[in-house]
């Protein structure tokens, strides 16, 4: 046999286990989540014996799902748009600027990402509780602004880094205005960035489980925290199924959109120069 | 004077924020640690707190159960991206798509694996319900909380390998073509090539996904919480139990200090070996 087809033989062989790696649990997933509740689906079944959403509209009527959809779905925006808007001048500064100690900047900027996540909720929880701040959503938004600064910092610099100096100049020579200038070199590039650090800060807000869990127990309910209820201490199998199809089916579409974005974000298609 | 000023108020928003959060963090844990700036009671500097929590079993097999976890774990991520990522580094028929297979575990959230994983293993999960429809096995096998941890292992390498595989195809994607082209014409064999060319080329990427596999799977919560051992606190769960159910933030605080010293000491020791291995093979 050749080298080749074994080479073929491998991949072939690894894409039939990553399929299954990944199809298994979700086609488990999609059956347990369609279980009627009037007929349990027990051993030796192969199959669920009655399909039907019931146990979908169940959970939406009798638990705090609603909510949590609602408290997840609206950290996630706001974290979002806070978290660009308050990393865009670090950015600038890492991106356009050169000044001392700027190395040393920006390794102190990943330290969200090497602090282990349960030390920083549960002390970022006494941090407020001996400031006497008890008001659980803001805390929680606050919290996971911090936490995810790190990744739109990180994007944001490599558009600023890209913008052209020679655009902003000639915008200058040209009399543009600061407004002017900032619309016509820097908008157009910084755009895909934007869009890329929003919607990564977003679905990383929509998974956050440490903080919502640690600052937000034992009523405050997000997403996660209400799938964590379910799959922890009380295993309630159906429910569960309900719950992770309705967190990672949107955030994967959202991760789809992500990748395009990132795939453009090539300056000379932006600004259409070379 | 002035462009310094600028610079500052630059970073004050994003790193400014960054650091004064997280320096509180470690300040505080530290502190309470140490009996200082407590909720309740007086406060004032004992090491009590730490001699009660190392002379507690749970304390020690916490540290133990969560060093082996973020070890085990890290090893075998980067153990299994790595070949994938050299196979993967020239396009082929399907390559794009391999490559998307790979990292799809990186969009499902880590609560949601725990979720998927559980219902495979289960007792009366696929995996039981084909060995035993087969033949293979008389009767299903208890799969789940197993005692050794492997069924948090495995989930840590279905959400991290992904992540390392990420990092080293960058590396191994940047590595330059006429160098290698130029060893093989000098007649460097495959080892020597991967030795003195690959290896080097991409420690950094090794070493970084190594170090953050590792910070993860030791400050791990939910894995352990939905799928390991009955009998073992991880450090995290450990901290989040004696926090949340004891009320006992001095203790908490001892394990968290703890768990960081564990993720800065384990790091120091990948990020040297991967470095002394270096030197080993050159």
């Amino acid at each position: 046999m050749s080298y080749r087809s074994i080479e073929r033989i491998l991949i072939a062989a690894i894409s039939v286990i990553m399929v299954l790696w990944l199809a298994i649990p979700f086609a488990m997933a999609l059956l347990w989540s369609l279980v009627d509740p009037s007929q349990a689906w027990s051993y030796p079944d192969l199959l669920p014996p009655k399909i039907s959403f019931e146990r979908w509209l169940v959970i939406w009527n009798t638990t705090s799902l609603p909510t949590a959809i609602l408290n997840s779905y609206s950290l996630a925006p706001l974290a979002a748009i806070l978290t660009v808007l308050m990393g865009a001048p670090t950015a600038f500064a890492f991106g356009r600027l050169d000044f001392p100690g700027k190395a040393l900047a920006q390794l102190l900027m990943l330290l969200p990402l090497v602090m282990p996540g349960f030390v920083v909720a549960i002390f970022f929880g006494a941090l407020l509780f001996s400031l006497g701040f008890f008001a659980r959503y803001p805390a929680i938004l606050f919290g996971q602004v911090i936490l995810f600064l790190p990744y739109a910092v990180r994007i944001l610099t490599v558009s600023f880094s890209q913008v052209r100096t020679d655009v902003v100049n000639a915008a200058r020579d040209l009399g543009a205005s600061r407004l002017a200038i900032f619309r016509v070199a820097y908008l157009p590039v910084l755009k895909p960035g934007i869009m890329a650090a929003l919607l990564i800060v977003f679905i990383m807000s929509i998974e956050e489980f440490a903080l919502a869990f640690v600052v937000g127990s034992p009523d405050f309910t997000t997403i996660p925290t209400i799938l964590y209820s379910y799959i922890g201490y009380n295993f309630i199998r159906p429910n569960a199924a309900v719950v992770a199809l309705i967190l990672v089916v949107p955030n994967v579409i959202l991760m789809l959109i992500l990748e395009r974005l990132l795939q453009s974000a090539n300056p000379a298609s932006v600004s259409g120069k070379g | 004077m002035r462009r310094a000023l600028t610079i500052l108020l630059l970073l004050a928003p994003g790193l400014g924020l960054v650091i004064a959060l997280m320096g509180s963090v470690f300040y505080l844990a530290v502190m309470q640690s140490f009996g200082l700036m407590n909720f309740a009671g007086e406060s004032a500097l004992s090491l009590s707190y730490w001699q009660t929590m190392l002379a507690e079993p749970r304390y020690w097999r916490a540290l133990q159960y969560s060093t082996y976890i973020a070890t085990t774990s890290s090893l075998l991520a980067v153990a299994l991206a790595y070949p994938l990522a050299l196979l993967l580094r020239k396009p082929f028929r399907g390559s794009l798509l391999l490559s998307a297979l790979i990292k799809a575990p990186l969009l499902v959230p880590g609560l949601v694996a725990a979720f998927l994983f559980i219902n495979v293993i289960a007792y009366h999960g696929v995996i039981n319900e084909l060995m035993v429809r087969t033949g293979l096995w008389d009767k299903p096998i208890r799969m789940q909380n197993d005692a050794n941890g492997y069924g948090v292992i495995f989930l840590q390498l279905w959400k991290q390998m992904p992540f390392a595989f990420l990092l080293l195809s960058g590396a191994v994607q940047g590595l330059p073509e006429p160098v290698l082209l130029a060893a093989r014409d000098l007649g460097a064999g495959t080892m020597a090539r991967f030795r003195k060319i690959v290896l080097p080329l991409t420690a950094n990427a090794m070493q970084a996904s190594l170090i953050l596999i590792f910070i993860g799977a030791a400050g791990d919560f939910s894995f352990q919480a939905a799928a390991g051992p009955t009998s073992k606190h991880s450090l995290a769960t450990l901290m989040s139990n004696l926090q949340g159910e004891q009320g006992d933030w001095n203790s908490a605080a001892v394990v968290a200090v703890t768990l960081m010293a564990l993720s800065l000491f384990g790091s120091a020791i990948l990020a040297l070996a991967v470095r002394g291995i270096q030197r080993l093979v050159r």
